[in-house]
């Protein structure tokens, strides 16, 4: 088995994102499906950083930094400027951390989600604020370890499911990808940009940082999320068609998805028992919407 | 208080101060942070042995031959077999296959069929390839006594490094074992007088119906030749060791066999015993089989303990030939100087012998009779010493040579059943490799080639999220009325839809077969993909092991950076 993947890189080595970097890899992945005629607009996450202190720049296209709750109306304004100068070729893509979109972000996002403005919304969740010091973030899931959520108090809400929110706007695509799969990766880029309207695109996206894992399972967490339902791979066009990308043959345990990173490390059987019946309905309910038996 | 220096500004931004704008903007990119000084461990290309590679006992490049028939090479895939195995249509028909034992795949799905594919490419070479001539340039002489896969090997990597090469043979035909031993049901002759062939257009001279000993002497050829390899094989049957033995009716099942494969019938009866659990027994049961008869094997261990290749047993199994384990012979009963009945005694299985394989206990007071007109005797051969000069050492029961064939004189080799006892035709050939090796050494002083890499790839070190499970592709074949009364082949072969197929289920343990995974899931872009190979920018690498770990193969090992 081959990946298929464009070859040609719109990035350069010597970005500053920590070894085994989920995000980093991402936008390696996203800018080889968009290509050059790109514009990028970031706002404070981990990519602020990743891009390199001034005067570096680690993308090829253009970067727009911009404030933490702006990241979609930076988008839809840029849009709107190159559609004024008759620039329709180039694709405008907000890429924003689990917090510039799920708590923070959400009310631009939404906005420009019911406008319909036509840009990509990347969210690449490492579900906390990893750049500021591993703060829980509404997408840290249930029972996970934080600095805000300690092991003895850890933290007691679900995630926040972003898609689904995003899928309720009726937008005309929605996805969710991640690392360990390039090519569906790639693929939801493309169509994404072949698509008017607002898309909107959830990386898994692990931080070995703060999951405290070794780097080097990068790939492989992100397997394990997929193949324990943890993070199924799915898309829906105009909230509506549901595609489940991939349907695990037999569904591991949720504890060999939990089981290599230290944020879960206290978890009791009983909380591991909780998150396995979590996922299972969440995925039962995701196969209903879908209508796969 | 700090003032700004202002020869500390990078040169670009001040070149570009004429219209630098209000706003911070980059103006480079990152290729000025070296991230590689973040590194602790550093990952390096790092190619493994495959098992099967190491399993081999001639250590055939496995793994890169599969390689080559998934890129459709076939006739690059036979020269590459031959750079370790100059049969590969022999072996790849008799061989009893450690590979394919050995192979990761088999703790995945089902081991590949790796015997399959090698007779693939055997055959495919003998037809395509092109022969290689007669090269002798070395005024060196080499007398190969036997032309058994040992000294059929030894011949062919002598005569294709320019030596002179003649090879003596007892009987009628070259071949040894392969011949005399081997039915043409599992290995036809053409294929045999084929790969000869080959042997004689490379320039090694034959000369049969030389018996050692009687027709040639150690002694002559000592003085006439630079060097000897003696290769003579296990040859003598060895006895039952019980009263009566040498009654008519009772048959060796090496002769049995010789006799079959030089086209004769040989008188026998109607009711036989087949004595043994070794591929003799097995070759001599099944060819009595095609001749009309329905034999019995008596064997005195159990199924477990069979020194036959494993299959050959299933397959004897498969054409109705009864085997009865834990039985010994014990008298032969006869009447009118001819056997009718074989005293027998049931066995159980004690401690394991020096072996490893448990010993058969008789149960007293358990025997019993079994009727029959004949008895072949197939249990075990033994090496005869007798035709050997005083001078050679041995171990009382076979020549003493080191794992070159080396032995205590100078210019004389031995290797093969001869050395080592009776054990496979890879063996053999393996043998037949290292003697050339060692032979070529002793003239040139030339180092002999270290053996593979000893860091084996197991199966815990594989990724394998990366492989799918496929059946293994069926290997075509007679059934088992289409083998009666005829010694027709009965393993069909694989054509190259089916050998491309099963070469694509190999797993290329350990060694990088270019399927871009570093190359893919690099976040730091610190993979440099050329069109034959992968390198590490150690500029950027930060150490993640990423691609150590997503490499399906292990064909990537992290190392600790050295402190500096």
């Amino acid at each position: 088995m081959k990946f298929e993947i464009p070859q040609k890189e719109y990035m350069y080595p010597g970005h500053v994102a920590c070894p085994g970097c989920g995000g980093a890899y991402s936008m390696r992945m996203a800018l080889k499906a968009l290509g050059e005629r790109t514009i990028i607009v970031i706002p404070a996450c981990c990519w602020s950083i990743i891009d390199g202190p001034f005067p570096l720049h680690a993308c090829k296209p253009p970067v727009f930094h911009t404030a933490f709750e702006t990241a979609a109306i930076a988008a839809s304004g840029i849009k709107a400027g190159l559609d004024i100068q008759g620039k329709t070729d180039i694709t405008v893509m907000s890429w924003a951390g689990d917090g510039g979109t799920l708590d923070i972000g959400i009310q631009a996002l939404s906005g420009a989600a019911e406008r319909n403005d036509d840009f990509i919304y990347v969210c690449y969740d490492n579900e906390a604020y990893m750049n500021t010091g591993i703060q829980r973030s509404s997408a840290t899931p249930w029972g996970a370890w934080t600095t805000t959520t300690p092991a003895e108090t850890p933290k007691s809400e679900p995630k926040k499911n972003i898609t689904e929110i995003m899928i309720a706007h009726r937008i005309p695509y929605a996805a969710t990808t991640t690392l360990a799969y390039p090519d569906d990766m790639i693929r939801k880029f493309k169509k994404a940009k072949s698509i008017k309207g607002t898309k909107f695109i959830h990386i898994f996206a692990p931080c070995p940082t703060g999951w405290k894992m070794a780097p080097d399972l990068m790939v492989k967490i992100c397997r394990l999320a997929v193949d324990s339902n943890v993070f199924p791979l799915y898309e829906c066009e105009y909230g509506i068609h549901y595609t489940i990308n991939h349907i695990p043959k037999k569904p591991i345990p949720v504890e060999e998805y939990l089981k290599p990173q230290g944020r879960f490390s206290h978890l009791t059987k009983a909380m591991i028992e909780h998150i396995q019946k979590s996922v299972n309905f969440e995925w039962e309910l995701l196969k209903q919407r879908a209508g796969v038996s | 208080m700090k003032w700004l220096d202002f020869e500390t500004i990078p040169k670009v931004i001040l070149e570009r101060e004429p219209d630098y704008p209000p706003w911070a903007v980059s103006l480079t990119n990152t290729l000025v942070n070296r991230t590689g000084s973040w590194r602790i461990f550093r990952p390096k290309y790092f190619d493994k042995t495959p098992p099967c590679n190491d399993a081999c006992p001639a250590h055939e490049k496995i793994q890169g031959y599969m390689e080559l028939v998934k890129q459709k090479k076939f006739l690059e895939g036979y020269e590459l077999i031959i750079e370790d195995n100059p049969f590969p249509s022999i072996t790849g028909r008799v061989c009893f296959h450690p590979c394919e034992a050995s192979c990761n795949r088999g703790e995945y799905d089902e081991s590949l069929g790796i015997h399959n594919v090698e007779r693939f490419l055997g055959d495919y070479g003998l037809k395509r390839a092109k022969a290689k001539k007669s090269a002798a340039h070395i005024s060196k002489q080499i007398a190969i006594i036997g032309s058994g896969p040992a000294g059929l090997t030894c011949a062919y990597y002598l005569a294709k490094s320019g030596y002179k090469v003649i090879v003596y043979e007892h009987f009628s035909l070259p071949g040894g074992m392969l011949r005399v031993g081997i039915p043409a049901y599992r290995l036809p002759k053409d294929i045999l007088n084929k790969e000869i062939r080959k042997l004689e257009v490379l320039g090694v001279k034959f000369k049969t119906n030389f018996t050692l000993g009687k027709d040639i002497f150690l002694d002559d050829l000592k003085q006439t030749n630079d060097a000897v390899f003696i290769a003579t094989g296990a040859h003598k049957s060895r006895n039952l060791g019980v009263p009566e033995e040498k009654t008519r009716g009772v048959y060796s099942g090496l002769e049995f066999l010789a006799q079959i494969n030089s086209g004769k019938r040989p008188r026998i009866g109607k009711e036989i015993l087949v004595i043994g659990g070794g591929n003799t027994a097995v070759d001599a049961a099944r060819s009595a089989l095609r001749l009309g008869i329905l034999p019995k094997i008596l064997y005195r261990r159990t199924r477990h303990e069979m020194p036959a290749v494993a299959e050959e047993v299933q397959e004897a199994e498969n054409e109705g030939i009864p085997i009865h384990f834990l039985v010994a012979p014990v008298k032969v009963i006869k009447s009118k100087g001819r056997i009718t009945r074989l005293e027998c005694q049931k066995m159980k299985l004690g401690k394991p012998d020096e072996s490893g394989r448990r010993r058969p206990v008789p149960i007293k007071g358990s025997n019993f009779r079994i009727k029959c007109d004949s008895v072949i005797c197939a249990i075990g051969e033994q090496i005869d010493l007798s035709v050997l000069t005083d001078d050679i050492a041995t171990t009382g029961w076979s020549i003493s040579a080191d794992d070159w064939g080396r032995t205590n004189l100078p210019n004389i080799f031995a290797g093969g059943d001869c050395v080592t006892g009776p054990k496979m035709v890879v063996d053999a050939i393996a043998a037949g490799k290292r003697t050339a090796l060692a032979i070529d050494s002793y003239f040139t002083s030339r180092e002999i080639k270290e053996e593979p890499n000893p860091e084996i790839t197991l199966f815990s070190n594989l990724n394998i999220g990366y492989f799918e499970l496929a059946q293994k592709v069926t290997m075509p074949g007679l059934n088992v009325k289409e083998r009666k009364r005829n010694f027709r082949e009965v393993h069909l072969g694989y054509n190259e839809l089916m050998v491309y197929k099963e070469a694509d289920r190999c797993f290329s343990c350990g060694v990088c077969n270019k399927c871009d995974n570093c190359f893919v899931f690099c976040p730091d872009l610190a993979v440099m993909k050329s069109d034959d190979k992968y390198d590490f920018d150690y500029d950027y690498c930060k150490g993640c092991g990423v691609c150590a770990y997503e490499c399906p193969r292990n064909a990537i090992s992290m190392e600790e950076e050295e402190a500096r």
